[in-house]
């Protein structure tokens, strides 16, 4: 209960304050680490806690359980908060050791990380599109970071698409009250079952446009190239590694657990723009030739896996969608934060993100496509869609190692032993999670039994 | 009275699309406010009861429901703050590249992005030269 309000009171707090102060000087900047590492420090105790348990549930502000809203930590969702809060970090410890730029930075991502954790930790559908809301404004400022032309551009599409996102969510959230009756994410499940289905198949199309925008879904990914070559890499870490798990929480929260059976109806359908999304994204990612391109384009394909996953279904599907998150968010953060990086090490660290992506061991992508195969195992069309674009990514992601390390076009002087340090921890990170894969599966069939369980 | 909700939530959905689809960029602003409104309709229109308003002492009538009209309030609210800083943000576009038109901020990005496939595409020919 304290380490659960913690989690959301640090942030918010310190959010608020360290946007006052000037985000440029060290000294915030490292603030806005310490504030990132305590919420961090907050969710694993967090963890820890509900891991065992299965479920905690707090409603606030000693209202009577069914008025107040209530708080609600399961290891879904800790498992996003925690992936979250580590992404958001890497980034800011990246920024501040590159030097902030702009007087907010600090101050926003800390907003951010708030609002990212009250997504992951709230049972209240309402409360989810406030939170949702609070880190969506914090990314609209964050990406207009580095404020010359190209990232203004940029973060003009990103908000005008990402709102127009949210209010079909806001209108699916209407219609998901009118026809239950209640806010409450476990109340929802239970009556979800007698829902005309005309109306619950609506609410749910809602639902799932909203958080495919989010995402960068094939017919929804748009805006999402321009918006991650357009911002800086530590924008891109905190858009990709960070606010993109929001799309998958909610397409697994909304789908999964509150209407399944419009989950199952559509699976077919989730399942072809999954592959359309994973071929799309695979071939546009092999005729780029920047890496910061190349990874904008890999993010289109690599969430098709994640919705392919899902629309599988069942608990071995819905494991695999989120190891598979897991897996690519740890990707995302470890390439987008070498783009910026020069020095003897950022070559080792882009070919094991390299190895990730494609799925080879023993990077920690191999765990994630083999959850995926496992998965797709009784349908064939699909597996050969997955293997196909396991080796466009193959392709990709080590023309672009050609390119960048081989005809030396990544030249300059070497960045600062930290930054080298920084993306070599990164690294490290996704080789333990490739070689020593239980925790990673465990967490993921843990999360996973939380949707299965789900009545209808 | 749900049907008169509906069709004035689709109303103000459909003209905000159509504002959006615009190369005006304040109208694209206007049009995702107008939206912004449906859905803050479409929220007072989802409340199960209807009747008289929901203030202490409570009447015996029928009352309405409170909470779509705090979620509403709520929407409105962020709603404003959303809008503002969307302004903002054209405002600094507009600055940045002395244009309201979408299109020019796009022509610029393509030009960008030629020049930057002209560049490489020389490179690499001056390679295979090298290598011959």
């Amino acid at each position: 209960m304290t380490a659960l309000a913690l989690a959301l009171v640090i942030p918010w707090a310190v959010g608020i304050l360290l946007v006052l102060l000037d985000g440029r000087r060290r000294l915030v900047g490292w603030l806005a680490v310490a504030a990132l590492a305590a919420n961090l420090v907050a969710l694993a105790v967090l963890a820890a806690k509900v891991l065992p348990e299965g479920q905690l549930t707090v409603t606030t502000g000693n209202w009577p359980a069914g008025v107040g809203i209530t708080l609600r930590a399961d290891p879904l969702g800790v498992l996003f908060a925690v992936l979250s809060a580590l992404a958001l970090l890497a980034a800011v410890v990246h920024e501040v050791l590159d030097g902030v730029r702009e007087r907010v930075f600090p101050g926003l991502v800390v907003l951010l990380s708030a609002g990212l954790s009250g997504v992951f930790l709230t049972g209240d559908v309402f409360n989810f599109y406030v939170f949702f809301e609070l880190s969506m404004t914090a990314a609209y400022i964050l990406a207009t970071y580095g404020g010359t032309r190209r990232e203004l551009g940029a973060a003009l599409v990103f908000t005008a698409v990402n709102l127009l996102g949210t209010f079909v969510f806001l209108l699916s959230v209407a219609g998901l009250y009118h026809v239950t009756g209640t806010l409450d994410m476990g109340r929802i499940a239970i009556r979800a079952a007698d829902v005309d289905p005309n109306a619950a198949i609506l609410i749910a199309v809602g639902f799932f446009v909203a958080f495919s925008v989010k995402l960068g879904l094939f017919p929804f990914h748009f805006w999402l190239p321009t918006v991650y070559t357009g911002a800086r890499p530590a924008v891109a870490v905190i858009l990709s590694g960070g606010l993109a798990n929001i799309g998958a929480y909610g397409l697994l929260r909304f789908g999964g657990e509150l209407l399944p059976d419009e989950l199952a109806l559509a699976g077919t359908a989730l399942v072809v723009i999954g592959c359309a999304s994973i071929v799309y994204g695979g071939v546009l990612a092999v005729s780029r030739r920047t890496s910061s391109e190349m990874l904008a384009y890999s993010a289109i394909g690599q969430v098709g896996y994640v919705l392919a996953a899902i629309g599988v279904g069942g608990q071995i599907g819905f494991a695999a969608a989120i190891a598979y998150t897991v897996v690519n968010a740890l990707n995302k953060t470890l390439l987008f934060l070498t783009v910026g990086v020069r020095g003897a090490i950022v070559g080792a660290v882009f070919a094991l993100g390299a190895l990730s992506i494609a799925g080879v061991p023993p990077a920690a992508g191999f765990v994630g496509k083999l959850e995926l195969f496992r998965a797709a195992a009784g349908e064939p069309a699909v597996l050969v869609l997955f293997l196909l674009g396991s080796a466009l990514s193959f392709v990709y992601a080590f023309q672009i190692y050609q390119f960048d390390f081989w005809r030396g076009e990544r030249t300059g002087a070497a960045s600062a032993r930290a930054q080298q340090a920084l993306v070599a921890v990164v690294a490290l990170v996704v080789l333990a999670a490739g070689l020593w894969p239980e925790p990673l599966l465990a967490l993921s069939h843990d999360a996973a039994a939380v949707l299965a369980r789900a009545p209808g | 009275m749900n049907l008169v909700f509906a069709l004035a939530a689709a109303t103000l959905f459909g003209t905000g699309a159509y504002l959006l689809l615009h190369r005006d960029l304040v109208r694209v602003v206007l049009g995702i406010v107008v939206i912004s409104q449906a859905a803050v309709l479409t929220l007072i229109a989802s409340g199960l009861t209807r009747g008289a308003a929901p203030i202490y002492p409570l009447t015996k009538r029928a009352l309405s429901d409170p909470l779509s009209q705090a979620m509403a309030l709520t929407a409105i609210v962020i709603g404003l703050a959303v809008t503002a800083l969307l302004l903002v943000l054209v405002l600094r576009v507009v600055r940045a590249y002395e244009s309201r038109e979408i299109d020019e901020v796009a022509a610029e990005e393509a030009d960008r992005d030629a020049q930057l496939e002209r560049r490489e595409a020389r490179e690499h020919e001056d390679e295979e030269a090298a290598a011959r």
